[in-house]
This record gives structure tokens, C-alpha cells and sequence, in this order.
């Protein structure tokens, strides 16, 4: 979790967005763009559709400064956009259809290792898309990034054992698509 | 009944203690070198590991200067330039508002005004 001071800081900087102060802007993007996108990456699949989503996601982030009201930790406020734009995005695209063979790439390897590298994050990836939205943001919120159950449970408004109900049924499912080597 | 506990945690969080609630690490320090805890750990670990080879790249630069360049700050002005416009403004209106009401056919009034009745005469206009 973040110290307090980066929070803190967090607060000085969207205030000084509010102001429309460009540079507040460029150093809030610098300190939350990393792991924006490895959020939406993995809740959406593809790395320009996340690219889009964060973009848009930012300026609302501009557009939005002066209204904000530092209630919640800004990264909290900040997963909540993001979140939203990620249910967005799957209303607009539909449910995920890809079969796991499709989800494997093609293309003319460079070595054993990197393609079966690729190959084993392309499957991870489509086991994620067949997850229903709710499971996927559970796990990619609290394995991926680390976040406590607390904040979590407050991004999707569940309680902390609806939480852990979710991230339960989300592994037994990815369970079904692990390779043969890991079962 | 905590070793039930035990598998559910497991099976929520995974094997790495470390994701697991705070609450519950002594439940995990309990049970995860007994022989039974050891092997939910030992099932929960190839989920996590199984997850673990999806690696996201870092954003590149262009990402980040594409986002922050795309708003346009409002351009600050300061309090001196917008009293120098204002006054400037208040002198025009001023000249020309005075050089209407006493435009008596005399020559320039304007420059009159600026340089004095008496400059005008000893320069001779």
C-alpha cells in the first residue's frame, strides 16, 4: 500500500490541477500511468485497447480535477475510472467469445523459450477473458496489484468476504484452463 | 476448522502469505508447514504460477507524453499585465473621449493634449 505522503502529494497535485496547471498534470500521469495500465491490460486483453482506455481515462482526470473531492485516496478514485471504463468497453464489445487456441500467437519464433513464454501469457490471457467481470477484477486487483482486501472490496462495492468469494470461484475457474503441466 | 479456514484463504489469496488478509497471517504461520497445509499451499501455488506468466510491459514514453500533451493548460496572466491593459485602455478612452468635446477646429487636439497648448505653439504647429 502507499505511504501516506504519496497521498498527500496526490491531493497537492490534483489540486493544482483543478487550476489547470499542465505540469501538476504530466506529474500525476508520470506517477500513476504504470500501473493504470497493467490494471487495464489485464482486465481488457489487448494493450491498445488499455492504451485507449487510460488516455481516456486521463482526461477525465483533467477534466474532472476541479469537481474531485479528495474523499478516497486519489489511486483508489483513479481504479474506479478505470473500472468503469473497463465495464464500458465490454458492454460496447460484448462478452469475451475467444477460444483459448485462438487467443495463441502465431508468428515465426526467435526461440523456444521466449515463444513458450508468449504463448503461456496469451493463455493466461484468455482464461482471464472468460472470467465474468467481477471475478477478473478481483484477481487481477488483488494478485496483480497487490491491493488490500479493504480497497478492493470498496472498488467494487462488495463486502470483504463477498470479495474473497470472488477471487475464490475466479482461481477454481482459471483452474480449468491451466496446462496439463501445472494440474 | 481453521485448517478449513485455512483452504479457504488458500484458495482465495493463493500461496504467498503476503496476500493474504493481516488478519490472518497467524492462521497461515499455523498451518503452512504442516503436512496438510502444505499441500493446499502446494495446490494454491500452481494457480499463482499459472497467473504469474502474464507480464504486462511498462508504458512507453510516447504513452506518457501523448497523455500529458493532449490538454491544453489555460495560460496563466498575471495581475500586472491585466492592470497595464486596463489602464492603457482607460488612457485611449480617455484621450479620445476628451478630444471629441473639445475639438474646436484648432489644429490637432490630440496632440495638444498629449504635449500642452505651449508645446504646440513653440514647435509651431
Amino acid at each position: 500500500m502507499k505511504p501516506a505522503a504519496d497521498d498527500a502529494l496526490d491531493q497537492e497535485l490534483m489540486a493544482a490541477v483543478a487550476r489547470q496547471d499542465g505540469r501538476a498534470y504530466a506529474r500525476l500521469v508520470e506517477r500513476h500511468l504504470g500501473w493504470s495500465l497493467r490494471f487495464v491490460e489485464r482486465m481488457v486483453g489487448a494493450r491498445a485497447d488499455a492504451e485507449d482506455l487510460v488516455q481516456t481515462a486521463f482526461l477525465r482526470v483533467w477534466q474532472g480535477a476541479a469537481r474531485w473531492e479528495p474523499q478516497a485516496k486519489f489511486s483508489t478514485w483513479l481504479y474506479r475510472v478505470l473500472h468503469n471504463l473497463c465495464m464500458d468497453h465490454f458492454r460496447a464489445r460484448g462478452a469475451p467469445t475467444e477460444a483459448l487456441d485462438e487467443a495463441l500467437p502465431d508468428g515465426a519464433p526467435t526461440s523456444e523459450e521466449r515463444v513458450a513464454g508468449t504463448q503461456r501469457a496469451a493463455r493466461v490471457r484468455a482464461a482471464l477473458a472468460m472470467l465474468p467481470e467481477r471475478q477478473r477484477a478481483a484477481i487481477v486487483l488483488c494478485y496483480y496489484e497487490e491491493r488490500s482486501q479493504a480497497e478492493a472490496a470498496t472498488l467494487l462495492g462488495v463486502s470483504e468476504g463477498a470479495l474473497e468469494s470472488l477471487l475464490a470461484r475466479g482461481r477454481a475457474a482459471l483452474k480449468k484452463h491451466m496446462p496439463e503441466e501445472l494440474n | 476448522m481453521d485448517l478449513t479456514r485455512f483452504k479457504g484463504c488458500a484458495e482465495a489469496y493463493g500461496a504467498d502469505r503476503r496476500r493474504w488478509p493481516a488478519h490472518e497471517h497467524g492462521l497461515y504461520d499455523r498451518f503452512a508447514r504442516t503436512p496438510e497445509g502444505a499441500a493446499i499451499l502446494a495446490e494454491a501455488e500452481r494457480t499463482d504460477r499459472f497467473l504469474d506468466a502474464l507480464e504486462v510491459a511498462e508504458p512507453d514514453e510516447a504513452l506518457a507524453q501523448a497523455i500529458a500533451g493532449v490538454v491544453k493548460p489555460r495560460r496563466r496572466r498575471t495581475l500586472w499585465w491585466q492592470a497595464t491593459a486596463f489602464a492603457a485602455s482607460a488612457i485611449i478612452g480617455f484621450v479620445l473621449g476628451f478630444a471629441q468635446v473639445h475639438d474646436d477646429g484648432n489644429g490637432d487636439v490630440v496632440t495638444q493634449l498629449l504635449l500642452g497648448p505651449t508645446s504646440v505653439r513653440e514647435i509651431g504647429l
